[in-house]
This record gives structure tokens, sequence and C-alpha cells, in this order.
């Protein structure tokens, strides 16, 4: 059954025109052994766009490719205001599980591979679907170049871009602690509490479903074991019809089993990764929030080297220190060209963030929309499983003489 | 002395019994028809009303009522038990004890985290365990009623005289509870009991093939019985736990529907009511399951197990005529007291074909029994189960339609 891509997403034109870049993330493997083995995917492009040398292309990359490519898109717009998507989370237990697994050691590591897949495809096409990341030359190299990416080093939590990711998380304490602006404009008064209701409301709904992923896992559990124990039941009954009957029932509880394991997968699969996507992703507009404090506090601090500067012209002017005052009106000069700098920053920061969250919300509510859609066709599915497999025991159950 | 019972019209009156639980009684024979008119539950017990309506002119009155509670049914299920007279019956097992304490335990921990959630949350919740504790409470009421039911339309236990004072006598049967040192007892009693079944089972050899086989089949039915009862238990009790996760999901997206922007608010509040209409739709799949399923196989193992005291019975009857013959022979070749010998000794003979013939009949009724009752119980969980898948899918295509409609 197909599900509608974040890739397609693009198509409901929240860029406002044709142009389309769909990334496919596919063939996950291990490379390597030991504590070296990685894991590889292939990265498949799509797209109409003059600005990539084909149409149909693809390459191979490593976990930590996408982590640098992420790296060097903040490093480059995020001063600038611009809102960049996520990369999935380093994961310690995810990636050793990977290293250490052999051959049979498939099952919950294949889990963690797939969600991982579908996260690092769902991070590239957010970024293919932004108007400028996708035509930034990195993006484009990450996805086209032929050649192995020079190993990202800056991955390591130790890096600048390691540093505001530390920083994120330890969130609003330090915000708080660090700077408290001066916000003048209302929109982003208004605009930073939103975010932070939507942060809790976001993390709020992810527990509850969270809850109901762990409910429904055990539920299928406890389906199974009453399944073996109709069967045991079935095998002892030496009344024929009977007998059959309850085999039946023990097949039918093995496949209702194998329905509610699949709700399981898709309340996990479609809400909870949407909703820890958009935690994230309400992390990054925080990023972006406290860059444009941090653009002002510049701004601010010039403001004030400023005024220390004119006061020690004025000084010299009183004091008739004519061999100093040139100097110190070359510094008046210099920082009042700053001032005009940082309040220009501080207002192309502001303006860009504008733009920028306009767009998120525009994606945000299509996103949520197509997202709940699929959901629901998922648990339409499943029942309509349900209602086939009873009605192939009824005749069954009818049957018992 | 074997009763004339027919034993067709006993057949009868034992499946219309089992495939109408509650509700309706043999249509054959209104001579005494046993209800449950009433129940109240009082914070530890629960008091029954057994309204009793009757043709027999052993019965002081013809429509009567008395006030009983558990513990008085338990009383009247052992004087049956005890009856060396119905040693040859598969005595009716005795509903089990009314119990609350999941529900109580549920709706004091939501007491404690009221805090914790909205008040629409906390209504709807409260009216989730509320609906589960009158379940609870309808249920205990059925299995009470089915045992009198089974005791009224049996051709011998409906006379017999402690059924009479149970439906009759408008006092209180001054039962009290076990106390400690009665239970214990009677802990060591069945204990002993059981090994003492044990041991009759590993060197009574059993010359009767029937009934060999049917020892064989009983202990290992009775055992998967069990099982299957409670790994049915554990799997209805968890798909109530996924139909109240459904509440969470529905409160939560009305907060986001109500707090966030208002393209997404009709979005979420369809979403919201479509999760709230689901989780009555799957509370009810919990419930029925519970019924059809669940209560089929608690019942069967409860029947089983009477079966299989029926079985002892009868193997210590064996026993006590094997006894007689050899104090026969005792007596012969001591050349004393023989005719008191002789006399024990045919006694116990006659004891034992008795309860032989008597058994094995029982025993056939019921198997007969269960499979009418399963097949009954398969078909309605069945019917229940498409039912209310078919009432999901429908409630999911609508929301899904209203969805799409939005999204254009």
């Amino acid at each position: 059954m197909h599900r509608v891509t974040t890739a397609e997403l693009q198509q409901h034109g929240a860029n406002g025109d044709d142009q389309y870049v769909r990334v496919s993330i596919t063939e996950p493997q291990k490379m390597g052994e030991g504590m070296g083995a990685y894991m590889a995917y292939r990265v498949s492009t799509q797209t109409n766009m003059q600005f990539y040398k084909k149409s149909n292309f693809s390459v191979y990359r490593r976990f930590s490719d996408f982590l640098g490519l992420h790296d060097k898109l903040t490093e480059k717009y995020l001063r600038s205001g611009r809102i960049i998507p996520p990369a999935p989370e380093k994961s310690m237990i995810g990636s050793t599980k990977i290293k250490m697994s052999n051959q049979s050691d498939q099952g919950a590591s294949a889990d963690f591979i797939e969600r991982r897949r579908a996260a690092l495809e769902r991070f590239i096409n957010r970024t293919a679907n932004h108007p400028i990341l996708r035509v930034d030359p990195d993006f484009r190299d990450f996805l086209e170049s032929e050649l192995e990416l020079p190993k990202a080093t800056n991955t390591s939590a130790l890096s600048g871009a390691g540093v505001i990711r530390l920083f994120n998380k330890v969130g609003e304490t330090v915000n708080k602690i660090t700077y408290k602006m001066d916000e003048s404009d209302s929109w982003f008064e208004e605009k930073v509490q939103q975010v932070e209701n939507l942060d809790a409301q976001l993390k709020n709904m992810l527990t509850r479903v969270e809850a109901l992923v762990y409910q429904r896992r055990e539920l299928s559990q406890c389906t199974a074991s009453f399944g073996k124990s109709v069967a045991m039941l079935s095998n002892c009954d030496e009344h024929n019809s009977l007998s059959r009957a309850l085999s039946q029932l023990a097949e039918v509880e093995e496949k209702v089993e194998h329905v509610y394991a699949e709700q399981c997968i898709a309340d996990f699969g479609i809400l909870c990764e949407l909703l820890k996507d958009y935690v994230a992703l309400v992390g990054a507009i925080k990023d972006v929030f406290h860059e444009r404090v941090k653009v002002y506090q510049n701004w601010q601090h010039a403001q004030v080297v400023l005024n220390k500067k004119r006061e020690a012209k004025a000084k010299f002017e009183i004091m008739g220190r004519t061999d100093k005052i040139n100097q110190a009106n070359d510094e008046v000069v210099e920082w009042e060209s700053k001032v005009e700098r940082g309040q220009e920053e501080f207002e192309n920061i502001s303006r860009m963030i504008k733009k920028e969250l306009e767009r998120f919300e525009l994606v945000r509510i299509q996103e949520f929309k197509v997202t709940l859609i699929n959901y629901i066709e998922s648990l339409m599915q499943n029942q309509q499983q349900l209602i086939q497999i009873w009605e192939s025991f009824l005749p069954e159950a009818k049957a018992i003489a | 002395m074997l009763q004339d019972d027919s034993p067709d019209a006993s057949e009868q009156s034992s499946i219309n019994k089992k495939s109408n639980k509650s509700e309706t009684v043999d249509l054959t024979d209104n001579s005494l028809v046993v209800d449950i008119s009433d129940a109240l539950s009082e914070k530890d017990k629960v008091k029954f009303t057994v309204h009793t309506r009757t043709t027999l002119p052993e019965f002081a009155k013809t429509d009567f009522l008395v006030v009983r509670q558990h513990e008085e049914f338990v009383w009247l299920h052992d004087r049956f038990e005890e009856n060396e007279e119905y040693a040859g019956y598969i005595i009716p097992p005795v509903p089990p004890r009314p119990d609350f304490d999941a529900s109580r335990e549920k709706l004091h921990k939501l007491g404690e985290g009221e805090g914790t959630m909205t008040k629409e949350e906390f209504a709807k919740m409260k009216q989730e365990l509320e609906a589960e504790y009158l379940a609870t409470f309808k249920k205990t009421v059925a299995m009470h009623e089915v045992f009198l039911i089974r005791l009224a339309n049996h051709p011998i236990f409906r006379n017999d005289h402690f059924f009479r004072v149970f439906l009759e006598y408008d006092q209180d049967l001054c039962v009290r509870s076990k106390n400690k040192k009665e239970l214990f007892e009677g802990l060591v009693k069945s204990f002993s009991k059981t090994s003492d079944e044990l041991l009759l089972s590993a060197t009574q050899k059993d010359n009767d093939d029937f009934f060999e086989k049917e020892k064989d089949f009983l202990l290992e039915y009775h055992s998967h019985l069990r099982d299957a009862t409670a790994k049915a238990d554990k799997m209805t009790s968890r798909h109530q736990d996924v139909a109240d996760s459904y509440i969470k999901i529905s409160t939560g997206l009305n907060q986001l529907a109500t707090s966030d922007h208002p393209e997404l608010e009709k979005f979420f509040t369809k979403v919201s009511d479509t999760f709230e209409k689901a989780r009555k739709l799957e509370g009810r799949v919990a419930s029925d399951e519970d019924l059809k399923l669940s209560d089929t196989l608690r019942y069967y193992m409860r029947d089983s197990f009477a079966a299989k005291q029926l079985l002892y019975r009868r193997l210590r009857c064996l026993a006590d005529y094997e006894q007689a013959n050899k104090n026969l022979d005792k007596a012969r070749t001591k050349n004393k007291d023989i005719h008191a010998a002789e006399l024990a000794q045919q006694q116990a003979c006659d004891k034992f074909e008795q309860i032989s013939i008597k058994a094995k009949e029982e025993l056939v009724e019921f198997k007969k029994r269960r499979v009418v009752a399963f097949r009954k119980n398969l078909v309605e969980v069945a019917e229940l189960e498409i039912k209310h898948s078919k009432a999901q899918v429908q409630l999911l295509k609508n929301c899904l339609e209203s969805l799409k409609e939005e999204m254009e």
C-alpha cells in the first residue's frame, strides 16, 4: 500500500513551483568488521532541476556523511536565520548493536536499521524540499558526487556543530540564563511562546502514542500466547469437529496477532516518528531563535562600544588632546559601521526567520494532515484484515456438529 | 436406588440451560423457575435477590424472594458435594467469588492521578471504569444465576432439601465464612484429597476401559482449559488497556486542536472524535471476547473439575468394594462374621455399580454439553468480532472521507 512520502509532499506546492528533488534511501548494508564497521546506504535521487547534472542518479553514503552534511548546512545557514532540518540522532546503543551483530543476529538490529533508514530518508527529503538548501553546492555534492566524501570529523560531540546541539539540548534553562533580550517585536514575542507551547504539546502527544504502542505490543504477545493454549486444547479434544474448530481458532489468533503487530509498526512508524521528527524540528527552530538573540547581542555590544568610543572622543575634545582625537574619530567611525552592520544583520535574520517560519508552518500543516490520513488508513486496513480472518473462521465454528 | 428420570428430559433441560445462560429457562417444565431478579453491591459484599416461581407442592408459596450472599451459595454447593447419594453426579461448579479488586484498584489509581489530567479526560476514564465495574457485576450475577438454574432443572437436585431451604428460608443461613483455622483445614483436606486422588489413580487398576480413557482425557483437558482461561483473561485485559489508551490519544488531540494552528483544528478534532468512537468499539471487542471466550473456557474448566471429582468418588467406591471383597475372604477363612461381611460386600458392590452407571451417563452428558456450549460461543464471538470490525471500518472510512475533503 502506498504511503505518501515527505518527498511527494513537494507536489502539494509548499514551494509554489513545479521543481522537485526526490530522494530515496535504500539498501542498508553493513560494511567492514568489528568496531570499525558502519552502515552504508544507497541514496537515489530523481530531479527536474537544472542545478543537478542528471535527472536520475545514485551514490552510496554512510551515516556520518549525513551528520556531516547537516553540520555544513548549519554552519552556512543558521546565522542567516534558516531552519535546518535536524539529522537523526547518533545512537550509541544502535550503532554498537550493528557493529557487534553477526548474520544470525537479525531481529532487533533489523528493526533499528529500518527505523534509521526511514529517518534518514525523511531528513534528506525535508532538506531537499527547502528552496534554498536544495540548491546548495554541498547538498548537491552529497547527492551527486561519486567520490567518497571527506570523513566528517565534526560529528563528534565536541565540534562546533556538536556544541550547538549540546546547547540546544540543555535547552530553555540556558536560553534564559545567558541573555534576556529586550524584545520589541511582538511577532517574535508571540511566536516564541507558540513554539514553546507546540513543543510541550508534541512531547505530551508523543508520550501518549508511545503508551499506545506499548499496550498494543503487549496485546499482540498475549494473543499469540492465547492462540498456543487453544492449540493445546484442540490437540487433546477427541470430538472431531470441535477439535478442528479449536485448531482453526488457534490459527485465527495467530493471524490476529500478526495484524496487531502490523498495527504496532504503523503506530510507531507513522505517528511516533512524525511526532519525534517535529520535536526535533522545534528544536531547530529554537536554535534559530537563539541565533537571533546572539545577533542582537552582537549589535547591542557594538552599540555599547560605540558609546564608549564617542565618550572617549568627546573627552579628548574637551581636554584638547588633538593627538588622540583623530584615532578616536576613526574608531567612532569604525564602530558606527559595525553598529550599522549589526542592526542590518539583526533585521535580516529577523526577516528571514519570519519567512522560514511561515514556510515551516505550511509544510507542517500539510505533513500532519497527510500523516494522519496515512495512519487512519492503516487502522482501516488492519480492521479489514480482521474481518476477513473472522469471516473465514465463522463457517468452521458453525460446522461443529 | 436409581430414580426414574427420563434421560431425554434432563438432557434437554441441560442443553437449553447452557444455551440460554441467564435469561430464559427450559420451556417444557415450569414447575420450578429460579432467577436472580436483583443484586446490590455493598462495600465488600454482593447481595443477590433469588426469585423463585414454582408449582411444586413441597414449597409453602408459589412466588417468593430471598436475599443471599456468595458464602451461602458456597454452603449450598458443599451440601451437594458431601451428599453420598449424589456421588454419581457431576455437581454443578460453585460460582466464583465476586471479585471487584481489579476494578477497584484501577479506580483508585485513577483517583490518584486526577491532578495530572484534564477534567474531560478524567471524566471519560471514570466513565470507562464504571462501565467495566458494571460489566463485572453483571457477570457475577449471571454466574450465580447459572448455578441455581442448573440445580433447579436437574430432576434429582431440584428436590434436595437444602436447595429448598436455600430458596425459601427467609432468614440468613447463618453461614459465617470460614475462619483461618477452617480455611487451613480445608486446604490440608483438599491437598490430601488430591494426593489421595493421585494415589488412587496410580494403584487402582480400572477394568473399565471407558473410565480409564475418561480419566486420562479429563486430566489433560482440565489442565489445558485452566491454561487457556488464564491466557484468555490476560488477552482481554490487555485489549481493554489498548482501548483505554485511545482515550488519552483522543484527549491529547483535542488539546492540540485548541492550541494549534487553526487550519489543523478541524483535522485534529475529527481524528480525536474518531479515536473516541473507536475506543468504544475496541472496549466492546474486549468485553465480548471476555464473555464468550474467557467465560466459556472458565465454566468448562470448573465443570471438568467437577467431572474429575466424580471420577475420584467412583474410584474411592471401587477401593471400598475391593476392601469389602478382601474382608469377606478373611471372614470366610476365619469362619467368623461371614454374613455381615457378605452383606457389606453386596452393598459395596451395588454402590459401585450404581455410581458407575450414573457416572457414565453424566460424563457423556458433560461432553455433549461442552460441544454445544463451545459451538454457540465460538459462533457468537466470531459474529461479534465481525460486527465490531465492520463498524470500525465504517467509522474510519467516514473519517477518511471527511479528512480528505479538508485537504482540498
